[in-house]
């Protein structure tokens, strides 16, 4: 960390003699850790909030009597620190004597053995014999889906629980009290918990576990390849863990997926979604020489964002020398938002990151079902709600019950009306001493009546919302991917921009799908013409697709090195986890005349005119600093333009009666991709709807319907969630294969839903 | 012969001995003469006559020192190290390994494989154990680190055959269910000393 020049800030403080300089609020763990002074721990977990259960962080201050818990005191000027005599090994060895009682030894079998904690901990203070005892209780396993726990092999360091409620908001985890009798519960088990898999990942012994991965390798034989994750525009830090399948096969696989998580989280389709390879074993020659011609003809070439950047400028290099139009059905409508989003702020990327939304006091979300559309941003939301403390404002046509515990106010607004509610929301938020006075006099303007009336926000609401910034600092507002398609999206996304720019709030527009910021920098998209189109994961004439089902075999991108652009505006590398004996679009490139060898060797011309850096791949880093910095790739460096467009008082908003739909892939689904991995395939797609909404439809409850959306049509069963409510059904498209890609209407649609066979009874 | 003398390595100044030999034989007649002179003097006998001797003990005396291999066999010492053998349980005739890992992480040639799983008992599951005969180097590692006392060496060093696989998984290996009973501990590399008994502490029972 850079040294701050402002005195006041830092600290001196001497630990084991040596003098170390601290930014104040430290504790004298993270002082100690930041500079790679050892302190063990058991509970302690660096982006936790210190409980100081375990007490083997403590530590000695010249001229304070007794221990000190190194985790919870904060680092003061001047102190003396001593981290290890004689008195604290003597305290520390008893303390993992204690975690040993009854602790069974069966490290032989255990899956966390080689990397478990308590294993570490023993060895390292020389426990070779016990001397305590207890009564074993009866302590039967416990199985909840994706995860099982073993509350024998447990050491009750509540990491677990207090990473589901501070980071994750799910409230699944909780203590059954009774001293040594005390275990973990899982209270949602039964309806669902979100099963992201971050309890496992904490667990420093082999209590928590992958019901998967169970006693199928050990820690050591594992190869891990530093990736990114592909499915979400957060894509966060992860590790693929790669083994050969099985004696009779050499051939790699992917057996699970581990993350620094001291410092950063998963949600579940990371953690269990990863073997979504493409395992074309042979280089097709003739489906080769057919894309080449494919390529030389085509009018459009059509590709979804579950791209790296590479590729993507890859694609435009193609385009570029063959005159074919680039069509991103996911990404046009983010790059048209964005730049409308542009023109009005001055400012190419927004101002929010998820490290801010944490810290936030208020947080804004609009038009997006966040537990589903960004996990990342939702665990932000919700480790600021039990921080800071946060006010959450949650604007959706859809309430979310899961969400209920960490949303303070939920408005709800009808669907189709996002404009109005922007406008709305502009009136309300906007410091009328920043504004300029032609933004004031639209806002005065504005017909709040009608507004509020058609959007069906009432002005107690707004009110409410208002209220929640008094006496707080640190706002944030976060846009989601119902608004981008939007036939009003270009205002919508100038109404953003001025509540950025004229009042505190941060904004985040969460990109809507995986790669789409990175696509909608790097490339420049069109509509589609008519004539013939490749698609590349997308549908079309010719097809090139990484889900084994297109004309041509494409690696997935756990097979690609590359770089994606997060939705925290970074440039992150991925690696390849597993071989890859086919084409690739490299090899198509080549044919065409475009000299490269590897896709990578385009990182470093990657667009600098859009905030890329000319860095080379291979000098990209991907991980935590000591001290939890984020040192993966570089972040994209934002622009400033002369340019303050005002937006237009909304037209008259159009209203959805009747049944509607909901484009929107629940949980661990994101796309075909995630469909196809071996844990996460099991779930079904179901057209899930309120009592409310079946009644409207005529529909019962395991009914198979039929219905027509954005010219697709689908068949499902429709299933009642009695925790919805209203007339909107959710609609996942994960099932549909490549032809979800290229949805990319307004997310809510008028259905006619039919029941399936009805017509012969 | 003392060390300063062995090391002295100035050949040049020891002092050879020549051997008296008399003169060689120079012309045909001459060698003919020695020819016949060796001959009738009988020279050979004298060396034939430690072969005699021992052909005698062996055909009369009963005092054969080859054995017809393969058709009898010499016994081999108790900690030789030849193929391996994966012990079982006695009490139960399960096999004794947990599937650990511990001997695949530790192979120097690197020629144990262990595929294991998640067994309907909640168990680990050994489904597969190889050990890869034509890079083993006989080391005793795995029998050393077993924590279990399951995978040993043991006796059969004829390791010929028409497939290098055979012999090599964990069926081939495994003791026998009907020969359970006349299963010895190995008392090679990773054997528990005599007197382990005596070693093991118990854990305090305060209850």
């Amino acid at each position: 960390m850079s040294s701050v020049d402002m005195n006041e800030n830092i600290v001196k403080v001497t630990i084991d003699g040596v003098e170390l300089q601290v930014t104040k609020g430290k504790t004298i763990l993270q002082a100690a850790r930041e500079n790679g002074i050892y302190i063990p721990t058991m509970c302690y977990l660096s982006k936790l909030e210190p409980i100081s259960s375990c007490r083997m962080c403590m530590v000695e201050v010249e001229g304070v009597d007794g221990v000190i818990l190194s985790c919870q005191e904060k680092a003061v000027d001047g102190a003396v620190i001593k981290t290890n005599t004689p008195t604290i090994e003597r305290e520390r060895q008893k303390i993992v004597k204690l975690y040993d009682v009854n602790h069974p030894l069966e490290c032989g079998v255990c899956d966390k053995s080689g990397e478990c904690e308590l294993q570490n901990r023993t060895l390292e203070y020389g426990i070779d014999r016990q001397e305590f005892a207890a009564r074993e209780q009866h302590r039967p396993m416990r199985n909840w889906g994706f995860i099982s726990y073993d509350p024998s092999l447990c050491i009750m360091c509540e990491r677990c629980v207090r990473v589901c409620n501070e980071i994750v908001g799910d409230e699944a985890l909780q203590i059954s009290t009774g001293g040594y009798k005390s275990t973990i519960v899982n209270v949602k088990s039964d309806d669902d918990c979100a099963e992201c898999g971050e309890c496992m990942a904490v667990c420093p012994v082999g209590a928590l576990v992958s019901t998967d991965f169970k006693y199928s390798a050990n820690a050591w034989e594992l190869r891990a390849i530093p990736a990114s994750c592909a499915h979400c525009s957060a894509h966060c830090q992860l590790n693929y863990e790669v083994k050969h399948e099985s004696i009779d096969n050499p051939v790699e696989k992917i057996y699970r997926v581990t993350n620094d998580f001291e410092f950063s989280s998963l949600c579940g389709a990371g953690r269990f979604g990863y073997d979504f390879e493409n395992r074309a074993s042979r280089r097709d020659e003739a489906a080769f020489s057919r894309a080449v011609e494919a390529f030389e003809r085509a009018e459009n070439i059509r590709f979804s964002s579950m791209i790296s950047n590479e590729e993507a400028l890859l694609l435009c290099k193609i385009a570029e020398k063959t005159g074919a139009n680039l069509v991103c059905d996911e990404a046009k409508a983010y790059q048209d938002f964005m730049r409308a989003y542009s023109r009005a702020s001055g400012r190419r990327l927004y101002s929010g990151d998820l490290k801010r939304v944490a810290k936030s006091q208020s947080i804004v979300v609009l038009g997006t079902r966040i537990y589903d559309d960004a996990p990342m941003v939702k665990y932000a939301i919700s480790t600021a709600v039990k921080r800071e403390k946060a006010q959450v404002a949650y604007l959706h046509p859809l309430e979310d019950g899961r969400i209920r515990n960490i949303v303070t106010s939920f408005v709800k607004y009808e669907v189709g009306s996002e404009e109005g509610v922007a406008a709305l929301l502009a009136a309300t938020l906007i410091d009328r001493r920043r504004a300029p006075e032609k933004l004031l006099k639209l806002i005065d303007d504005l017909d709040i009546g009608y507004l509020s009336a058609e959007s069906n926000v009432s002005e107690e609401e707004l009110e409410e919302i208002k209220s929640m910034l008094w006496k707080r600092r640190r706002f944030t507002l976060i846009a989601g991917a119902d608004l981008y398609a939007h036939p009003g999206a270009e205002n919508i996304a100038k109404y953003l921009a001025v509540i950025e720019r004229y009042s505190d709030f941060d904004l985040i527009i969460v990109p809507p799908a995986s790669n789409t910021l990175g696509v909608s920098l790097i490339c420049e998209l069109c509509e589609m013409k008519e004539g013939y189109t490749v698609g590349y994961n997308a549908p079309g004439d010719f097809v090139l697709s990484a889900l084994g089902d297109g004309d041509l075999d494409m690696p997935a991108l756990n097979q690609q090195e590359g770089t994606f652009t997060t939705l925290e505006k970074r440039v992150v590398p991925t690696n390849a986890a597993l071989g890859y004996e086919g084409y690739e679009l490299a090899d198509i490139a080549a044919a065409l005349g475009i000299e490269m060898e590897n896709v990578v060797d385009l990182t470093p011309y990657l667009p600098e005119e859009r905030g890329f850096r000319r860095v080379e791949f291979d000098s990209l880093e991907n991980g935590f600093g000591i001290d939890g910095s984020d040192r993966r790739g570089y972040e994209l460096e934002d622009a400033l333009f002369d340019s303050q467009e005002l937006p237009l008082e909304p037209d008259e908003l159009e209203s959805f009666d009747g049944t509607i739909i909901y484009r929107c892939d629940e949980k661990r689904q994101f796309n075909p991709f995630t469909a196809k991995c071996s844990q996460l395939s099991a779930e079904e797609a179901v057209l899930k709807g309120s009592a409310q909404f079946a009644a409207a439809a005529k529909l019962e409850d395991g009914e198979r319907v039929s219905f027509e959306v954005d010219g697709i049509h689908y068949e499902r069963v429709f299933s009642i969630d009695t925790s919805m409510k209203g007339t909107v059904a959710l609609n996942p498209t994960f099932d549909i294969g490549l032809s979800s890609f290229a949805v990319s209407s307004y997310r809510f649609s008028k259905a006619q839903i039919k029941k399936v066979g009805s017509d012969d009874e | 012969m003392s060390l300063e003398e062995f090391k002295d390595r100035n050949i040049g100044t020891q002092n050879y001995r020549m051997l008296d030999l008399g003169e060689s034989p120079k012309s045909g007649m001459e060698k003919f003469k020695q020819v016949v002179e060796r001959s009738v003097k009988l020279e050979l006998f004298t060396g034939l006559k430690v072969t005699f001797r021992e052909m005698y003990k062996a055909l009369f005396k009963k005092n054969m020192h080859t054995v017809k291999y393969p058709f009898e066999k010499m016994p081999i010492a108790p900690r030789y190290r030849a193929i391996h053998q994966m012990k079982r349980l006695l009490e139960s005739g399960h096999y004794r390994c947990i599937g650990c890992g511990l001997c695949e992480k530790i192979c120097i040639a690197n020629c144990i494989r262990i595929d294991t799983r998640y067994d309907e008992n909640q168990r680990k599951e050994v489904s597969e154990y190889t050990i890869n005969f034509g890079r083993c180097i006989f080391c005793g590692y795995c029998a050393e680190v077993c924590p279990e006392l399951a995978i040993v060496h043991g006796g059969r060093y004829e390791t010929s055959s028409e497939q290098r696989a055979s012999f090599s998984t964990l069926e081939d290996m495994l003791t026998p269910l009907e020969q359970l009973a006349e299963q010895s501990e190995f008392p090679g590399f990773g054997a528990i000393s005599p007197n382990a008994d005596e070693n093991v502490k118990k854990t305090p029972l305060a209850y």
